[in-house]
């Protein structure tokens, strides 16, 4: 049986304001498990609790209601333990502003009771992993965006964490920095087995590094699976494009033809998204090949990226 | 968790304190510059108004004392308050720390700190004002000294509190603290000329009892019982209050996500 990095249950959240005496639900009931090993990423549109989620498993927010355990450790119970076990880095990442790269690292070093030696071997590889040698001594304050991001992420390695929380990590950096980072993060799990959960906005970061996702939306979990399954679930199928020569497109045309989910008609194309590619692909062709009006051109096969999956339940009332 | 573990931790409060005091020329300024301003200035309206040598030195006791109070308390308050000014309090509180060792290594600095400023005030009085500082005594030196920091502990831990509460602007409680101090526990003149309401205040401050006990060693403080053993008491309940109170606002603000805020 695979360990669980974490498994958690029924976790609520509600945020109160003693000032307006107002109440702001952020999580209502969050059942998660996650594999120990694995890449887990947590989508969802803004508001909808990523944070706050990110912010009870590393133990700085307390939930309301809920339990579960955190690499091995009791939420509620072992604090101590599971802060001994976790790091976590955010986009827009803030340190000390006047200390320098390695006093800041060596100070969160401290932090997590590292002796002196294995303080200063382990600063050394983390400055050599995120190409920071220039800038050892370095004042935050003068970093650029991209190379306090990798300050971030080698400060939540100090301590060599079993299970890695990522906030938008490559929030604001640019693309290649943020390739440059996502291909460090997909080393470090597959070489040293390190669980890491990522919330971020880009679905391609999410499809590239994740094993599983889950939709956050309101405080609850909408879907949670492999990044293929969550399309299929969700009946975005396969997509055909036909390119044509001929009369704009009717819907009467495909009237007889089953598995169709969705036609979207376009200036000399049809793009029609399907259950089964290769049960509706020979329907589709003939039909159109049927007609003496028409001389097809072209058929491309499309697959539904994960921002469309991502769009429809952001769209979605519950 | 060994003691080795404990102390790492507690040192790494300590390192930041000294980092911050080395490179930030403002807080070199707050522990040097102002009390020196307050001994200099004061020192001169006492040659003004031609007070005779025993308030002279009445007088600049109290000030070596509130600026040995103000300095101990700064850099337990500073820990947290600048990690709340750079937003990077979340980062802190998300590793194994706790309370213990938020306060133990600010604390040792500051005692570093304030012995500095007590030992340099302290010759500059006798050079300047001829307050003759070192016939008290080592032993009775070093008890008053200690008094104060210990006394520094609790109102910085009570700043620290504020601080997970209210963030940045605890800074306001600080002074507010010192401030009421200097009114109430006879740093310019004995408690006994206050108002009746106010000399029961000030008889619960342990600052009260540490500058009558070193007054008296200069003869300046009418005879009382045991004011070291009373300081200490009163010192000792105010910490243990204070680490309270910073426990409750720890786990309040965990609770109610304001970490975060304060790192936003």
């Amino acid at each position: 049986m695979q360990l669980k990095a974490i498994s958690v249950k029924g976790i609520r959240k509600t945020y109160t304001s003693n000032r307006r005496r107002e109440s702001t639900p952020a999580l209502r009931g969050i059942d998660l498990d996650v594999d120990q090993g694995t890449i887990f990423c947590i989508l969802g549109p803004n508001g909808a609790g990523k944070t706050t989620l990110i912010s009870i498993l590393t133990t700085l927010l307390y939930p309301d209601e809920g339990e579960g355990t955190i690499g091995g450790f009791d939420l509620r119970r072992q604090r101590g333990r599971i802060r001994e076990a976790v790091n976590v880095a955010s986009g827009n990442p803030n340190f000390t502003d006047t200390f320098s790269v390695v006093e800041n690292l060596n100070y969160y070093g401290m932090l997590y009771g590292m002796p002196k030696a294995l303080r200063r071997s382990r600063i050394d590889a983390l400055v050599e992993m995120f190409e920071l040698e220039t800038f050892r001594h370095t004042p935050f304050n003068q970093l650029s965006t991209g190379l306090k991001q990798r300050l971030a992420l080698s400060k939540s390695l100090i301590n060599t964490p079993r299970i890695l929380f990522l906030d938008e990590p490559t929030m604001s950096l640019d693309p290649q920095i943020s390739e440059s980072i996502r291909l460090c993060l997909k080393e470090l799990n597959r070489r040293d087995g390190l669980t890491i959960i990522l919330t971020t906005h880009q679905m391609d970061e999410a499809e590239f590094l994740s094993d599983r996702i889950a939709f956050l939306k309101k405080g609850k979990i909408m879907v949670e699976g492999k990044a293929d399954d969550l399309k299929r679930g969700l009946q975005y199928g396969e997509v055909i494009r036909i390119f044509y020569e001929g009369p704009p497109f009717r819907r009467e045309w495909f009237s007889s033809l089953e598995g169709i989910l969705k036609i979207e008609p376009g200036d000399h194309q049809i793009t029609v998204s399907v259950d089964s590619r290769q049960k509706r692909l020979d329907p589709l062709i003939r039909t159109l090949m049927s007609r003496p009006d028409i001389r097809l051109r072209d058929v491309a096969i499309l697959k539904p990226d994960l921002e469309d999956v991502f769009l429809e339940l952001a769209k979605s009332p519950h | 968790m060994n003691w080795r573990n404990h102390l790492i931790k507690a040192s790494a409060f300590a390192l930041k304190n000294w980092l911050i005091t080395k490179k930030r020329s403002f807080h070199l300024f707050e522990i040097l510059f102002w009390p020196f301003i307050g001994l200099i200035s004061v020192g001169l309206l006492t040659r003004f108004l031609g007070l005779e040598s025993k308030k002279v030195e009445f007088v600049l006791i109290g000030i070596i004392a509130l600026s040995v109070v103000q300095i101990g308390q700064l850099d337990i308050a500073y820990v947290i308050l600048y990690s709340i000014w750079n937003k990077s309090l979340k980062h802190e509180m998300v590793a194994p720390i706790n309370a213990f060792h938020l306060i133990a290594g600010p604390w040792a600095m500051g005692v570093l700190h304030s012995l500095l400023v007590f030992l340099l005030m302290g010759l500059f009085s006798s050079l300047a004002f001829q307050l003759n500082f070192l016939s008290a005594g080592i032993l009775r030196l070093l008890l008053f000294f200690l008094g104060l920091t210990f006394f520094a502990a609790s109102i910085g831990m009570l700043v620290c509190a504020l601080a997970f509460y209210i963030g940045g602007r605890a800074h306001v409680g600080a002074t507010f603290i010192v401030s009421l101090l200097i009114l109430l526990s006879g740093i310019y003149y004995p408690i006994e000329i206050l108002p009746k309401a106010l000399q029961i205040i000030a008889s619960v401050i342990p600052l009260t009892y540490f500058l009558i006990y070193f007054r008296s060693v200069y003869g300046l403080t009418p005879d009382h019982s045991n004011p070291l053993l009373w300081g200490f008491v009163l010192t000792g309940a105010y910490n243990i209050v204070a680490a309270i109170l910073l426990g409750l606002s720890i786990r309040n603000a965990r609770e109610r996500g304001l970490l975060s805020k304060m790192s936003e």
